[in-house]
């Protein structure tokens, strides 16, 4: 896979302190941008949806951006999340952050399965197996009508009075809800740039570069490749759970193709391989999208326009040509 | 070592960048807020799906719903207290409707939500508008929303059932065409819902079932079912599916020459796949609806109705889904100005209590499951002697509202 092609690189090394500081610490920068989108966007539940869809095309680029496999199956991970937390909360009544480790389990063990069969498959073959695998999960779901409630889709109990660290909140409070979403996401975040200044996520993109070179460097690529794909589907399965407490329900369409393609588009769109890049194509693929069919049934012309001119003229992704001009 | 330049850094121009965008999207239709002196209006949240296999339907009902605005504020509104309707396209997708009313709800502040084309879309919208104790009006067919799990205060069903539709076509067929019956039925919840509906009433008849055939969603080819179908030699073959599924499935019931010995009904014969279905592959179904604007001969009010929509959507009939939009906003207005009010416990008790005839006969909506009883008409396919391209019924009987024929609130778990 040439993904190293459309990734970020700056030529030159970056020396200026400023920038430096800002690498260093771009957790805390993306976790303070998270903590004050409320105030941009327009409405709360928009936000509270790129939060959850930013972390699910997170988990993507985990895969994509870092290790440099396209999956078109993703939405089977994310699925997991949201089943897996919906159906301990409905049918046996865990609390919602038992749920949510559920969730989070679920899409660990759903890309673990997935992966042992996936990674063995190279480039265009990877993404057609990791496709129909996805596929199939969604028949086995749909199926099984009595558990996930089939085309009808899952019904959940709303959050609700809930207490953390002694306070009362209300999680049905669009805000309150947000920022419990966000500290989870944010959470998440910084799990991944532990995971990517580990020896692992070295190992991630030394794979990525050059697998046979790597292979000959005595790292175990095979390995490497499984375990980024289960901590993808972690990612994303947390994505999914909180998708579920969101909305309070979990439809089938979470399974689907659709949602298998909007990681893709998401994470191009804001920039692969980039550490904050999928919360900025998130953020614009649904703004747009919002905006847009509220004049007009023809939205989806004008995101697709967009995302052309953005594959055409910004091959790094939105924020990936904002990192790559600032650190030219 | 980890590419410190393929990382980002979030700084000053990242900031100025979201004030930007912020600015930017000040200028968006959220950024907007109609600002109309002292009052709130009345807010109406309307999700349907312009987007997607259902949107000239959705198109249909939007025009109606707000022909229901327009005649409540033409009318002086709640004591000058006007209306307002709030469309969004929910996409056919549940979980998009879900993230949609949530904003209706609690950006938007809307009052009353009205609206949704398909079961698992509005058991979404419901699931939100229930927690939140907002009034939603369902203007799409669901045996599930009726039942006791899924039912509350806050919930009623302007639409009709499958459970109606199938039992008066079945009451109305079964006796004129014959006993043996196959089902063609499309493997969803709906389409089982169907088949149900007809067995109910044809096993107090002692209607035989030959078989029961199912196919997935977007078939576009049943040559290999027809004939098995076929081979069954039934009196009537049930079409249990919807839409281009039903289109596709007439046509090649028609081209495979099952209609010469068996008799095609549906439980809803939908307007719009109708229209653009045909008449040749059409001609002679039976079938249900809620409405056909044909009624206007018998029935004052819908001639009033199709009037009043003519007169604003150039000369276009109102469908059947679009009557349902029309009648799910107008009784919710008329239950505002029974009340005197706005306020959503007020506006229940009287939508409980309201008695009306505002498209199509009388109607009510049942204490027990808040079901909208109402009467179902069973029409056939024309296909000669149309007087217009909308022409495309006759109506051949009608079954008038009965509670009878709605599943007992016990049936449904209400206590």
């Amino acid at each position: 896979m040439a993904v190293s092609s459309i990734l970020a690189r700056p030529a030159a090394a970056v020396t200026s302190p400023w920038l430096l500081a800002a690498v260093r610490h771009r957790f805390l920068l993306a976790a303070a941008a998270l903590l004050l989108m409320p105030a941009l966007v327009p409405f709360t539940a928009l936000a509270t949806s790129i939060l959850v869809y930013g972390l699910y095309a997170v988990g993507f680029n985990l895969m994509f951006g870092y290790l440099g496999a396209l999956s078109f199956g993703h939405a089977a991970l994310f699925g997991a999340g949201a089943y897996g937390c919906g159906i301990v909360l409905a049918s046996l009544g865990w609390p919602w952050w038992l749920a949510l480790a559920a969730g989070t389990a679920s899409g660990f063990a759903m890309a673990a399965a997935l992966g042992t069969i996936a990674i063995r498959a190279r480039g265009i073959y990877f993404s057609m197996v990791t496709l129909a695998l996805a596929q199939c999960v969604y028949y086995a779901f749909y199926q099984a009508a009595g558990v996930t409630g089939g085309e009808n889709g899952l019904m959940l109990p709303a959050l609700g009075r809930i207490r953390v660290a002694g306070l009362a909140l209300d999680g049905d409070a669009p805000l309150t809800r947000y920022y419990i979403v966000a500290a989870f996401v944010i959470l998440a975040l910084f799990a991944l740039s532990r995971i990517l200044a580990s020896p692992f996520g070295a190992a991630l993109e030394a794979v990525r570069e050059n697998e046979a070179r790597a292979r000959a460097s005595g790292y175990d690529v095979a390995a490497t490749r499984l375990l980024a794909f289960a901590l993808s589907g972690a990612f994303c399965g947390l994505a999914g759970a909180l998708q579920a407490l969101q909305l309070s329900i979990v439809p089938i369409e979470t399974l689907s193709i659709d949602t298998s393609g909007l990681a893709v588009m998401m994470c191009l769109l804001g920039g692969a391989g980039t550490y904050f890049g999928p919360f900025v194509g998130a953020a614009a693929f649904l703004l747009l999208e919002a905006s847009v069919s509220v004049w007009t049934v023809h939205w989806q012309l004008a995101v697709g326009a967009v995302f052309v001119a953005c594959v055409l003229f910004f091959r790094r992704g939105l924020w990936g040509s904002v990192v790559a001009w600032v650190g030219r | 070592m980890v590419d410190e330049a393929a990382s980002d850094a979030v700084g000053r121009r990242a900031v100025l960048t979201a004030a930007a965008g912020a600015l930017a999207f000040a200028a968006t239709p959220f950024g907007v807020r109609s600002a109309r002196a002292q009052e709130r209006p009345i807010r109406i949240g309307f999700p349907t799906p312009l987007t997607g296999p259902y949107g000239a339907e959705a198109q249909n009902q939007v025009a109606a719903a707000q022909l229901a605005v327009a005649q409540f504020n033409e009318a002086g509104g709640l004591a000058g207290r006007q209306a307002e309707l709030l469309v969004r396209d929910d996409k056919l997708n549940p979980g998009e409707a879900a993230t949609r009313t949530l904003e209706l709800i609690e950006s938007e502040k809307v009052d009353f939500i009205v609206g949704g084309l398909s079961a698992s879309v509005q058991l979404a919208v419901n699931n939100i508008t229930r927690e939140r104790k907002v009034l939603f009006n369902s203007i799409s067919q669901s045996d599930v929303i009726n039942e006791a799990k899924d039912f509350s205060r806050y919930t009623f069903h302007e639409a009709l059932n499958p459970h109606m539709t199938a039992g008066a076509v079945g009451r109305y067929a079964f006796g004129r065409f014959g006993k043996r019956v196959v089902y063609l039925t499309a493997d969803y919840a709906y389409g089982h819902e169907m088949v149900r509906g007809f067995q109910a009433v044809g096993d107090a008849m002692g209607v035989m079932t030959l078989a029961d055939i199912s196919h997935p969603i977007g078939t576009t080819d049943f040559s290999t079912l027809m004939p098995r179908i076929q081979a069954l030699k039934p009196d009537i073959l049930c079409l249990c599916n919807f839409g281009r599924d039903q289109q596709i499935a007439v046509k090649q019931a028609a081209d495979f020459g099952l209609k010469r010995n068996i008799k095609i009904i549906t439980p809803i014969l939908v307007h719009t796949a109708r229209v653009a279905g045909g008449p040749a592959a059409f001609e002679g179904v039976v079938g249900g609806t809620s409405y056909y604007w044909g009624l206007e001969s018998t029935i004052p009010t819908a001639k009033s109705f199709n009037d009043a929509f003519r007169q604003r959507n150039g000369g276009r009939v109102p469908t059947d889904y679009g009557s349902m939009a029309y009648g799910g906003v107008r009784s919710v207005l008329a239950a505002v100005k029974a009340a005197g009010t706005a306020d959503t416990e007020r506006v229940v008790d009287a939508l409980q209590a309201l008695r009306y005839d505002f498209y199509k006969g009388p109607e009510y909506y049942r204490a027990c499951d808040h079901q909208a009883v109402q009467s179902v008409f069973i029409i056939t396919s024309k296909s000669k002697d149309m007087a217009s391209p909308e022409d495309v019924f006759s109506v051949l009987s009608t079954e008038a509202p009965d509670e009878l024929h709605l599943r007992s609130c016990a049936e449904l778990g209400h206590a």
